[in-house]
């Protein structure tokens, strides 16, 4: 089993190495810890303006929803058997030629991703804490406490993830009635305890009081999490192949109206027949985003009137530009090699379903303005999200074309992004914040969305389209 | 009249690889053409510049008179391809995959032609599985029929047998013998020398990128040559060369 972990990190660092170079993709976690390096000045200042313990819950939120993330991104049910085991040759497929167990090759698999993410994201991210712990005067010891939990927090969301992906392939059922309880016992403990449940929240309780033992049945609420979810795990029988009647010709015909409708109509039933559409949706777009809003509402009294659903609002539109990445994943360039259709054409097609699917980002982002009593702020919210998600998503058509799942670990990609979609960001919250009617002002993120789209195009079109 | 595909010192570079050097060929309308090397020789990456996937690193190539490198989705629009080890969308049936073909190239009746292939190709009771269901031969009978569905002028087809069963193979030999004598033309990519001697009228031997041979099969035979002993000796004096 060492054999088969140790080969696929070696895999995995290939695949991304071998893509933008060993160098640059080095340099990816030296970015990571640079960016945490650097953050840790601000600290001080952003624990001024906080009520005591609510940045290091906040910290922990961000890391549990990293996990999920990460988790929500590589292992959802059938998905995971179709994206990461069925389009290429990977050691994860060797179950069909050597003398091994699906499971324990899905489980070096799972337990390969956990290290390799988290030596990737979560350790240089703690690793900057540390090494600025001296001149913020923070002492050694806390910040590899915090490293620590932080990790706790990171696994913890990757193990919940895990689970209730690999439920949901095996009952849908069962998954929502999962879900219900766990919000109604959430929601139940506040209303009769006035308790934030974030607070029992394990890797927070080591935190805010360390010990042995508590750190041991953290880990054995882990060891159980990941157990659960891999005995659930159930990968797709060759011979259970279901029948579909041509459902491509009237979708496309009903998407007439759009340019490259047929392109549009391949996307959206690659999306829906996956499981990605909802699967996606859940585990990569509402779940984040609601912890999201659940912990920025905690900043509420620091912020103006329309400061929250701002926030929340932004934040949807960059986590609502990551669809772009739900519709890349799919196929490589060779299905359309055999077609006239070139790189450009593609693009234009992912848009204009990336195009479609913002009516969840949306209905998302109206239903918060509603629940959260803003429904004064609920247009300039919707064009804030769906600017920023437009603005974000042309950034990444610019860098990365057909392929930004890949290139998003190229340093030079990732810091290109990160600089761009941070000075939009920046702009408008300060214009947000300062005046409500000043969020109308995104619309104006439409004319560097177009460069960017008219240049990604015409850029990655000459490029040799080897695959995506 | 104009050869349907002219090469022109065509070279292609891959890093500090060149995978094809120099190579120039003609092929004429109604040929059934047949590209031979063993693995690495650069026949995909023949086909690759023909049909414009990737950019030649020198020389030109014109296909059907248009300039592949210039305009290579015309040329696509053109043509018929099945391109090596690529498979159909996954999560589109048989006969969507078929008919988003059918879209994209704006084939009349393209499912009506499908049913056709389903039927001929013997896979009817596959049309409404997903492709990523679909066996590896199933894939590849399918891949043939959006390479041949709109009858285009001119197929460039990559080891498109290797996955056939013997009588599929006999079927699909015999599919291409008639196609070629309508007038149109087939550009054939295999290692397979018995199946290239028995369907092609001409050959080209490619081995390390560069062309050894080429010519009609007929003359070979007219020599006393067999296509695999001749095949064998060139390759064998080109690898001790």
């Amino acid at each position: 089993m060492l054999d088969l972990f140790l080969a696929m990190m070696k895999e995995e660092w290939r695949i991304h190495s071998t893509i933008f170079g060993s160098l640059s993709f080095a340099l990816f976690p030296v970015m990571i810890c640079g960016i945490a390096f650097m953050a840790s000045f601000l600290i001080p200042i952003i624990q001024a303006s906080l009520p005591p313990g609510y940045l290091t819950l906040i910290t922990h939120g961000s890391y549990l929803m990293l996990g999920v993330m990460v988790g929500g991104f590589g292992l959802l049910g059938s998905e995971v058997m179709n994206r990461r085991f069925g389009q290429v040759s990977l050691l994860a497929y060797s179950a069909r030629s050597l003398p091994i167990r699906e499971t324990t090759i899905f489980l070096t698999f799972v337990v390969k991703d956990t290290v390799y993410y988290f030596l990737l994201w979560v350790l240089p991210f703690g690793f900057g804490y540390i090494l600025a712990s001296p001149f913020t005067g923070v002492p050694l010891l806390s910040a590899l406490l915090l490293l620590t939990t932080l990790s706790l927090s990171f696994l913890f969301g990757l193990s919940g993830i895990f689970l209730l992906s690999s439920v949901y392939a095996r009952s849908t059922t069962v998954f929502w009635l999962l879900l219900i309880i766990l919000f109604t016992g959430i929601g139940g403990t506040v209303l009769v305890t006035a308790i934030n449940p974030a607070l029992f929240f394990p890797p927070l309780l080591i935190y805010n009081s360390p010990s042995v033992a508590s750190f041991l049945l953290a880990v054995l609420i882990l060891v159980l999490l990941f157990s659960i979810a891999t005995l659930l795990f159930d990968p797709i029988s060759p011979g259970s192949a279901k029948r579909y009647p041509n459902a491509f010709t009237p979708l496309s015909g009903r998407l007439s109206f759009l340019p490259d409708s047929p392109l549009v109509a391949k996307d959206l039933l690659d999306l829906f027949r996956s499981g990605s559409l909802i699967g996606q949706t859940i585990f990569s777009f509402i779940l984040p985003l609601v912890v999201i809003w659940f912990f920025l509402s905690l900043l509420e009294g620091f912020l103006p009137p329309q400061g929250l659903i701002f926030l929340v609002a932004i934040t949807t539109g960059i986590i609502a530009s990551t669809m772009y990445t739900w519709v890349t994943m799919f196929d490589t360039f060779g299905p359309y090699a055999c077609l006239p259709i070139d790189v450009s054409t593609i693009i234009a097609g992912k848009l204009t379903t990336c195009g479609i699917l913002q009516m969840i980002p949306a209905i998302f982002i109206a239903t918060v303005a509603i629940l959260s009593g803003d429904v004064i702020y609920l247009i300039p919210s919707v064009v804030l999200s769906l600017s920023v998600s437009f603005y974000a998503t042309a950034v990444m058509v610019w860098l990365s074309g057909l392929s930004p799942n890949v290139l998003v670990y190229d340093v030079k990609v990732l810091a290109a992004y990160l600089f761009l979609v941070g000075i939009a960001i920046a702009l408008l919250t300060a214009a947000g914040y300062s005046n409500p009617d000043y969020a109308y002002l995104a619309v104006l993120l439409a004319i560097p969305s177009w460069c960017f789209i008219r240049r990604g195009r015409a850029w990655w079109n000459a490029s040799e389209p080897e695959g995506f | 009249m104009p050869p349907v595909i002219r090469a022109t010192d065509l070279v292609k570079d891959y890093g500090d690889l060149r995978a094809v050097d120099s190579v120039s060929l003609d092929v004429e309308e109604g040929a059934l053409f047949g590209l031979l090397g063993p693995n690495g020789s650069g026949k995909t990456t023949m086909i690759k510049m023909l049909t414009g996937q990737v950019k030649p690193t020198a020389g030109s190539a014109a296909v059907l008179g248009i300039d592949a490198v210039a305009d290579p989705v015309l040329v696509r629009r053109m043509i018929g391809i099945i391109p090596e080890q690529e498979t159909p969308p996954s999560f589109l049936s048989a006969m969507e995959y078929l008919a988003f073909v059918g879209a994209v190239r704006n084939i009349p009746d393209c499912e009506g032609k499908a049913d056709w292939w389903f039927d001929f190709l013997d896979f009817a009771d596959k049309k409404d599985v997903l492709c990523k269901d679909l066996s590896r031969g199933t894939r590849q009978k399918l891949m043939f029929a959006q390479a041949f569905i709109h009858e285009p002028a001119l197929a460039l087809i990559d080891e498109p047998l290797i996955n056939f069963d013997p009588v599929m193979q006999d079927l699909v030999k015999e599919y291409m013998a008639e196609y070629v004598q309508k007038g149109r033309t087939i550009f054939l990519s295999t290692h397979i020398l018995e199946v290239a001697e028995e369907i092609c009228s001409d050959i080209a031997i490619l081995h390390k990128g560069k062309l050894l041979h080429f010519g009609p099969v007929a003359e070979l035979i007219e020599q006393g040559e067999d296509l695999p002993s001749f095949f064998l000796s060139l390759v064998r004096k080109g690898d001790h060369a």
